[in-house]
């Protein structure tokens, strides 16, 4: 760049711009500094992200989910099957029952926007499978959504073994 | 070589300009200005206080929303740009405009096509393409109005009496092009009855396209028009020198070449391929000194005018337009990151983003342009500049509320949604749950909301008053509408 540079020199356009002059001065420094820094980093980054890193939203969701299995251990189905009825069992499958469930079936388990559970009737079943099945799946023509995805299997479990010995299943 | 700014050279008016159409095109601007805004106030009470939807299909916020961002985007922001284009481009051209019969099939044409949309989007009918909801029979309207305004543009530029096109110019005719190319392709579509119509294009492909449409019209109807308008009506105001000509020319071609790429950022993590996905990041975050290039020659323009800044709520307007459009082409890139889209995608932080874009670039220009062109074309004073100051702090605090509010809404939204709890699963399954949380921000915006359109009406009143003053025969279209 020579150094005779003077900036704030009118480029002697405004005749044919409605009288608005125009000053030609230099590139602020750091404007172009940012504008190179962000045209460089791109390929960088592009180039990282597919071929040095192999990163991908499949790969970044696995990665979470294998974290999230490592953290919070799941029971295998083979284990929910087997698993015994305790008294601690029913105490955690009460405390899920309250923070997901009562707003349909209410705290006492009579209904309200569900069905009562509490009375002899089992419309989709009484026995601690069917619960469970219910629960997994949930109603879709009568509102209820599947629970499955949204507890997991161990607390779908937990939660109809409370749901069967407080409601008095079959 | 003197380095005096001369900017106050008289200039013979030989040409009989046409300003009859800028009159118009300004009472466009303000009476749709009231009606989106308005339209926008009524919805942020809504997600508030939801009886505010009144039980009727007619006025429940799925039918009211396109009604608000297509009324505030073309028909407030459109008319604006077109008022602004045809003033300006006679002035700079030194040439009335091409056709008079083609100005006015423009302005009553494209006034036509908002009936339709104000009519038509409450009934229901739509073809769910945000920001391209109106139905194939009106989307063909607007092509054909875009070319008869396309023609009076390029007849224009055919006829100037000057040999060097002024860089707004170059700004005025990238909108032109593109959002013809843009509206015409994603509209692309087999209609199956009068209102009824099926996109040519199915899944992601038809995601893309919509988002390529999308991104650009914020980038070719919201952007570039209104930095042309900025080159031209902002150095006039100040009587100030333009900072930079190379800085123009340069931030120019990159922001409209890199500009066009960006739409895949509203795809992140979706069903996208990860390479669309990147080259939307990239070419988003690619697009903060393109874009900071005109907040600079802005800014920079204004330097020797500072002391006006206390005083002429014009160079108010101005500064704040200008350093809102500097921030949000900041945030917009960084919410294009993958990592702050995971958190911010799909809450209100969005919504946030593109209101310092609307309210604080779009609207903080068109209060600057109303301003100093209302008197320039009734040839008379500004009424009150006592109220137009009064207006700036109004609107000033208006975007401040809602933007804040939202920043804070779509953080709480987004850190709510991802919160596991202590067995792994989600913290808060209910949506509802999130709701309840945001209800205060929601009061909040519609307070930002509400100063912002009072604003917007004290601006009304101001130039109805200012043209009831105007000298006799000048006065001939009068702002009646407006009242």
């Amino acid at each position: 760049m020579s150094d005779n540079y003077v900036p704030d020199q009118i480029l002697g356009h405004a005749d044919e711009a409605d009288g608005i002059e125009e000053y030609d001065n230099r590139l602020p420094r750091w404007w172009l500094g940012l504008f190179l820094f962000t045209v460089a980093w791109s390929p960088v980054y592009a180039i990282h992200y597919h071929f040095i890193a192999h990163r991908s939203q499949a790969a970044e969701y696995e990665a979470e989910m294998a974290a999230a299995a490592e953290r919070w251990p799941q029971m295998s189905a083979e284990d929910v099957a087997k698993m015994e009825v305790t008294e601690d069992v029913i105490a955690e499958g009460k405390a899920i029952y309250e923070a997901n469930c009562v707003a349909c079936h209410g705290a006492d388990l009579h209904g309200g926007i569900g069905p009562d559970l509490t009375d002899s009737e089992w419309i989709h079943g009484g026995t601690r499978d069917d619960i469970i099945q219910t629960v997994t799946n949930g109603v879709a023509d009568k509102g209820m959504p599947s629970w499955g995805p949204i507890l997991g299997p161990e607390k779908v479990a937990k939660v109809a073994a409370f749901v069967h010995q407080a409601g008095g299943g079959q | 070589m003197s380095v005096e700014p001369d900017a106050h050279r008289a200039q013979p008016r030989a040409v009989d300009y046409d300003d009859a159409i800028v009159k118009k095109f300004i009472v466009a601007t303000l009476v749709f200005g009231v009606v989106g805004m308005l339209v926008g106030v009524i919805l942020a009470l809504q997600l508030a206080w939801w009886p505010a939807n009144l039980g009727l299909e007619y006025t429940t916020f799925g039918r009211l929303r396109p009604l608000h961002t297509n009324a505030v985007i073309f028909a407030f922001t459109g008319n604006f740009i077109f008022a602004g284009i045809y003033y300006s481009i006679q002035r700079l051209l030194k040439t009335r405009l091409f056709s008079d019969a083609l100005s006015n099939i423009h302005f009553w044409g494209w006034q036509l096509i908002i009936l339709a949309a104000a009519i038509s989007l409450p009934m229901g009918l739509t073809q769910g393409k945000e920001y391209a909801e109106l139905i194939w029979p009106i989307d063909i309207a607007i092509a054909v109005i875009w070319v008869v305004f396309a023609i009076n543009f390029f007849g224009t530029i055919a006829i100037r009496k000057v040999k060097h096109l002024y860089v707004a110019i170059w700004f005025y005719m990238s909108m032109v092009i593109t959002i013809a190319v843009l509206h015409i392709v994603n509209s692309l579509a087999v209609p199956a009855t009068l209102t009824r119509s099926y996109p040519i294009y199915a899944g992601m492909t038809d995601a893309l396209v919509q988002w390529w449409y999308g991104h650009n019209a914020v980038g070719f109807l919201l952007t570039t028009p209104i930095l042309g308008l900025m080159y031209y009506f902002l150095p006039k105001s100040v009587e100030r020198p333009v900072f930079s000509y190379r800085l123009s020319i340069i931030h120019f071609w990159a922001l409209i070449f890199l500009y066009i790429w960006a739409g895949p950022h509203h795809l992140l993590y979706s069903a996208l391929p990860d390479w669309a996905q990147t080259l939307g990041m990239v070419f988003s975050v690619m697009l903060i000194a393109p874009s900071w290039g005109g907040m600079l020659n802005g800014l920079l323009t204004l330097r020797g005018a500072w002391d006006r800044l206390r005083t002429d709520p014009i160079v108010k307007f101005w500064a704040v337009a200008v350093t809102f459009y500097g921030m949000s082409t900041f945030e917009g890139p960084m919410m294009s990151v993958r990592a702050v889209n995971s958190l911010s995608h799909f809450t209100d932080w969005t919504i946030g983003h593109v209101h310092s874009g609307a309210l604080g670039w779009v609207g903080m220009a068109a209060f600057a342009m109303t301003y100093w062109l209302v008197p320039k074309v009734w040839k008379t004073e500004l009424y009150s500049v006592k109220a137009a100051g009064l207006h700036f702090w109004i609107a000033t605090i208006g975007i401040v509320l809602y933007v804040v509010a939202m920043w804070a809404a779509g953080i709480t939204q987004g850190l709510m949604w991802r919160a596991l709890d202590d067995g792994g699963q989600l913290k808060y399954p209910a949506f509802l749950d999130t709701v309840l949380q945001l209800m205060p921000f929601y009061w909040i915006r519609l307070i930002g909301g509400l100063s912002y359109l009072t604003g917007m009406l004290m601006c009304c009143w101001n130039v109805i008053m200012t043209v009831k003053n105007a000298p006799a025969g000048d006065a001939a279209v009068q702002p009646a509408v407006a009242k």
